[in-house]
């Protein structure tokens, strides 16, 4: 996991912003940790954020067309880079 | 018997799939994490086979309680001769959150060699969204059979009828071994898998965001969530009034051509008195539960759930509870059971504890009947702005949220006192789509739920109703009741009750609702049947009217059953789930507190009016 290439974290996104995931923080615990990655969340993966209700509910992101509400407990702990997808992975 | 298991991750249709291969009616919903026990039945084409329906799980590595179930049970399901294959289903449409279970059932199946098939699910919306979708591909990719099917129009079954049995997997690729592949490089398997073969372009999430725009947008999507619950309670009352009046009319009636015909007047009393009048009292307000049901269930299936779980999320966790809360709450607006139940997809051990707390205070159907005969008492059934909103749906709508207004109170105050931040969990929810709700399930689900209601409520109050029957007819052949047997044990409880207002007829009916609180209804029905004139059976809410019931003591009833834990289940399933020493002091608590806020809510009425 390269948390060098990041320049954000998840939580910091907009809504309609994409970004690829670079890796996770130490505050995710383990378990947390291996939840987002099933659910699609891998270094590598492009995400977008798609909805933020604001009054700091949790936010919405997607990947393809799967669809997940994260808090910011979790979302500030994934590292994105927002740089174009073939600059980001290599 | 050979056992076939269905596995796979939330929400990805295992339970319809069930439903159809077994002729049975789990229940399902658009919402992740609904199954949360398993469940078997026969199939039917193969009466010789035992599906074998699991809760949801993204991976082996589970993090909530049904999860959890699903893993351990699948660990014993797989040393288990009987089992003769492995259902792994798939939402063909986000393949993404299923792959990595998927990569870990086939290896775990390979080390017990068990065959395994995929059912990517779904291919009625790929078909109507003119998606591609390549299950041979990912056959072979994956070294095991993957079959398109659609749970929704039973499509794609044929194969899987004869497979499991026979043993002639349809279409079988070349076998891949993962019995070796650690998790981390499953998880980049299914990482590229996903990115390959997972259904391309934008239109299913674009359609899903519209409606996320609006429901989930600052102000409108509270406004949307504030609605959508007062059209909620408004339905309760006026949809299902017509239907009640048809089912009083129904019950008076044959009241009145049957207990003529009755030549024993001992006999004909008592099915006058605790048929007619007690048991019939209560069967008038099934048209509500069903309602009920069915609003629920239209809400569960729109997929709109996991909205108000997400935007509850932040209000919630200031009273100690989770956005996860939200379901198991809703459904205790039914049934606190299955919200009992339910309460099992909440992470966090001590969220989980909060939510139990909160559960027995939301106004559950068998409150229903007590709130509705109560309002009807004291409230007038005018409507207000075109008939669209009623009095008696107000009435209503308070003193649910009342209740709501306590469970908050309680889960806020406890966690209050024992502060340990620790324990929570932080909140990940998939969103499903929404989907338009499909009428059929919808409707038998109601059907079950009423019928459920009336056998096992039924047969307590029918039980209830003929020992209070006996004691109140008895010795003096009905014609006083307060010298009966009833009237003189009416007397112990009476000081008990007095400072409420109450006389020892509501005393009594008080006491025997303890088993569940419906069969109020039922014995108040039975009493005021014996006190009644012979002729002309009046509905409760009339005879509850002529016997001068104070305002002050009617909302001081509202109060205590608001509050109170008086249901026998829901005290043992408590004490299952959580531990017996949770579930006595909430019973205790809980009664305590009801007698005191009603006599604090008997003074203050009395006082006004
Ligand atoms: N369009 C479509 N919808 C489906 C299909 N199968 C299931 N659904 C819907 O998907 C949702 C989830 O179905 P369930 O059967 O409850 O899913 P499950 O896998 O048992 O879910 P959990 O028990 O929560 O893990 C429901 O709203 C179903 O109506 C299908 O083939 N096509
Ligand atoms: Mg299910």
């Amino acid at each position: 996991m390269n948390n060098a290439l990041a320049d954000k974290a998840l939580w910091d996104l907009r809504p309609g912003e994409a970004a690829t995931v670079t890796g996770f923080g130490d505050a995710l615990s383990v378990s947390y940790q291996g939840r987002v990655m099933e659910f699609g969340f891998q270094p590598g993966t492009r995400v977008q954020c798609l909805l933020n209700p604001g009054f700091g509910a949790p936010r919405v992101y997607g990947i393809s067309n799967s669809v997940f509400s994260l808090d910011k407990e979790i979302a500030a702990a994934v590292f994105v880079t927002t740089r174009p997808p073939q600059e980001a992975s290599s | 018997m050979r056992r076939v298991l269905l596995l796979g991750s939330p929400n990805s249709g295992k339970s319809s799939l069930f439903n159809r291969l077994t002729g049975l009616s789990q229940r399902v919903a658009n919402y992740p994490g609904i199954t949360v026990d398993v469940a078997s039945g026969p199939m039917v084409n193969l009466p010789d086979t035992e599906l074998v329906d699991f809760p949801g799980t993204y991976s082996l590595e589970p993090i909530s309680g049904e999860e959890a179930i699903a893993v351990s049970f699948l660990n014993e399901a797989l040393a288990d001769d009987h089992v003769s294959h492995v259902l792994c289903v798939a939402d063909a449409t986000r393949l993404e959150k299923c792959l990595h279970f998927i990569l870990q059932v086939i290896r775990e199946c390979q080390h017990h060699q068990k065959p395994v098939t995929i059912l990517a699910n779904m291919s009625d919306v790929i078909r109507d969204n003119q998606l591609q979708f390549d299950p041979a591909g990912l056959a072979a990719a994956l070294g095991v059979p993957v079959i398109s099917v659609s749970a929704k129009e039973s499509q794609g079954f044929e194969p899987l009828v004869e497979c499991p049995a026979e043993g002639a997997a349809p279409a079988t690729p070349p076998s891949r071994n993962w019995r070796e592949t650690p998790n981390e490089i499953l998880r980049g398997t299914a990482q590229q898998l996903a990115a390959q073969f997972s259904p391309k372009g934008d239109v299913l999430i674009n359609s899903q965001l519209r409606l996320d725009r609006f429901f989930l947008s600052t102000a409108l999507g509270g406004l949307a969530f504030f609605f959508i619950m007062f059209l909620f309670f408004q339905s309760i009352f006026t949809w299902s009034a017509p239907v009640m009046d048809a089912v009083e009319a129904l019950v008076s009636g044959l009241g009145e051509a049957v207990v003529p015909l009755i030549p024993n007047r001992v006999i004909a009393d008592f099915v006058a008195d605790a048929l007619f009048g007690g048991v019939g009292a209560f069967l008038v307000f099934v048209p509500q539960i069903f309602v009920l049901t069915l609003v629920i269930g239209i809400m569960e299936d729109s997929g709109y759930l996991a909205r108000a779980a997400l935007i509850c999320h932040r209000p919630l966790r200031v009273f100690g509870l989770t956005g996860k809360s939200f379901i198991p709450l809703l459904s205790g607006v039914a049934c606190a059971i299955p919200a009992i139940y339910a309460a099992r997809s909440v992470d966090s051990p001590r969220q989980r504890m909060m939510t139990y707390l909160a559960i027995p205070l939301m106004p559950c159907s068998a409150r229903l009947p007590v709130y509705a005969l109560l309002i009807a008492t004291f409230i007038s059934n005018d409507t207000i702005l075109f008939g669209l909103v009623g009095w008696q749906g107000l009435a209503l709508f308070f003193i649910y949220f009342f209740g709501m207004l306590v469970a908050l109170l309680v889960t806020g105050l406890v966690s209050k006192a024992s502060k340990n931040k620790h324990s929570e969990q932080p909140f990940v929810l998939e969103l499903p789509p929404y989907r338009l709700p499909t009428a059929k399930p919808l409707l038998r689900n109601a059907w079950n739920r009423c019928r459920q209601f009336v056998t096992q409520a039924g047969k307590i109050i029918l039980a209830v109703t003929m020992v209070v029957w006996v004691l109140g007819y008895f010795p003096n052949g009905g014609a006083d009741l307060g010298e009966s047997w009833l009237g003189t044990l009416g007397q112990f409880v009476e000081p008990v009750f007095a400072p409420l207002g109450l006389d020892w007829r509501y005393g009594i009916a008080i006491l025997t609702s303890f088993l569940a609180r419906e069969v109020f209804v039922g014995t108040l029905g039975t009493i005021f049947g014996i006190e009644g004139s012979e002729e002309n059976m009046l509905p409760l809410v009339d005879h509850i009217q002529a016997s001068g019931l104070p305002l002050g003591s009617g909302i001081a009833l509202l109060v205590f059953f608001a509050v109170a834990l008086q249901c026998v289940s829901t005290v043992v399933i408590l004490a299952r789930e959580g531990s017996t020493r949770l579930a006595l002091s909430m019973l205790l608590s809980y009664l305590v507190g009801a007698y005191l806020l009603s006599l604090i809510a008997f003074q203050i009425v009395s006082l006004l009016f």
